[in-house]
């Protein structure tokens, strides 16, 4: 029922104590703080402890009328998203800490075998040039940076990103004719 | 945009290539704050950046699977020890040949292929059967002049399920003309040890 409302008439309704709306407002925010999570956690399981935390606060600032500006419920979302983050970072700073000492001790990460679909990727990555696809697999590896790769590789990081961006355009085609 | 509900087409969609750099963090701050402003509010640029992030993820796994065959370096060999993967490494010398295997539990095989790049523009890397015959060529591969050689990561894939044999990499410049010049020969003289029949 209020799947078109306007985010601002959505937040003056839960500020009324409509119970709907909120149900909305959660629907319609949580996959958005979960993509802002998963960018800056880097986890899934963190990413919706975000939603979660976010959703919360929201609820809870709109509840009591706390936003100002209902036409801005997106920006204050963000907001909170922001500073969850930066609070879920210092707490997870001790977990760190102890994982300095005694990470070595653990198991070593371990992949899963490629799937069919994989199988596909993989066809398509082999398909690339061998400056696309040594690009690629040092930057997809374990997220390294432009500047990293370029430096590795002897060449500018405008490079790079133009090498990389040509690299993934091709998987995309690729993909899309392979599925 | 979808303000308020889905169905209603974003006017301006964010470029693929841009969400896939926000995905990687390689957006200026600004940049980024834009993007994540836009995100808040559509779900089809949402829609869009989840692809991003399926096509990323399978690349993650794909590249740490080691089942690629692919040039990489020094730094980055470095790096994927440290992240705990097995890595078999073998270098022969230049001219010369070495004995070689895989194990069932090595995640990466690679071959260190030590050379004289600072006179080559362009190098091609050649494997080659016993025979001398050409069966792969890794056309203009990237190097760096001062780096003394070629790291080239070998399908680990591949190589498991390879029977005994003997391969011969080539490293070859290419002139602006398309003469070739071998700059190094190296080969691998493989036995396989894990048991089954060859792939």
């Amino acid at each position: 029922m209020y799947t078109g409302l306007p985010d601002a008439d959505l937040a003056s309704r839960i500020a009324a104590g409509d119970r709907e709306a909120e149900a909305e407002m959660c629907r319609r925010m949580g996959p958005r703080i979960r993509l802002y999570g998963l960018r800056h956690l880097r986890s899934s399981s963190a990413a919706d402890d975000l939603v979660q935390q976010v959703l919360l606060k929201i609820l809870e600032a709109l509840r009591n009328a706390r936003l100002r500006e209902a036409d801005k419920l997106a920006h204050f979302v963000l907001g909170t998203c922001r500073m969850t983050v930066l609070d879920l970072r210092r707490s997870s700073q001790r977990h760190e800490e102890l994982l300095a000492i005694y990470g070595a001790d653990l198991a070593p990460a371990i992949f899963p075998a490629p799937t069919l679909a994989d199988r596909q990727l993989a066809r398509c990555v082999q398909a690339l040039n061998e400056r696309e696809r040594s690009v690629v697999v040092m930057t997809f590896y374990d997220d390294r940076t432009g500047a990293e790769t370029a430096l590795a590789l002897g060449t500018s990081e405008a490079n790079i990103r133009v090498i990389r961006h040509r690299a993934i355009q091709q998987l995309r085609v690729c993909m899309g004719a392979a599925s | 945009m979808t303000a308020a509900s889905g169905g209603i087409e974003c006017p301006s969609p964010i470029e693929s290539a841009v969400l896939m750099d926000y995905w990687l963090a390689m957006l200026s701050s600004s940049a980024e704050e834009a993007v994540e402003q836009h995100l808040m509010m559509c779900d089809e640029c949402g829609d869009r950046l989840r692809e991003s992030i399926a096509l990323a993820e399978g690349l993650r796994s794909l590249a740490r699977s080691g089942s690629l065959q692919v040039v990489i370096t020094e730094q980055f060999l470095g790096h994927v020890s440290q992240t705990g993967l097995r890595v078999r490494e073998y270098a022969p010398p230049r001219g010369g040949s070495v004995q070689c295997t895989v194990a069932a539990d090595d995640d990466l095989l690679v071959a260190r292929l030590a050379v004289d790049l600072t006179s080559a523009s362009r190098v091609d890397l050649s494997w080659c059967d016993l025979g001398g015959m050409e069966l792969q060529r890794m056309a203009d591969i990237p190097i760096r002049a001062d780096s003394g050689g070629v790291i080239c990561q070998q399908s680990i894939t591949w190589a498991k399920a390879s029977p005994t044999s003997i391969m011969i990499a080539r490293l070859v410049a290419v002139d602006d003309e398309g003469d070739e010049r071998v700059l190094g020969e190296y080969t691998f003289n493989h036995t396989r040890t894990i048991p089954g029949p060859p792939g």
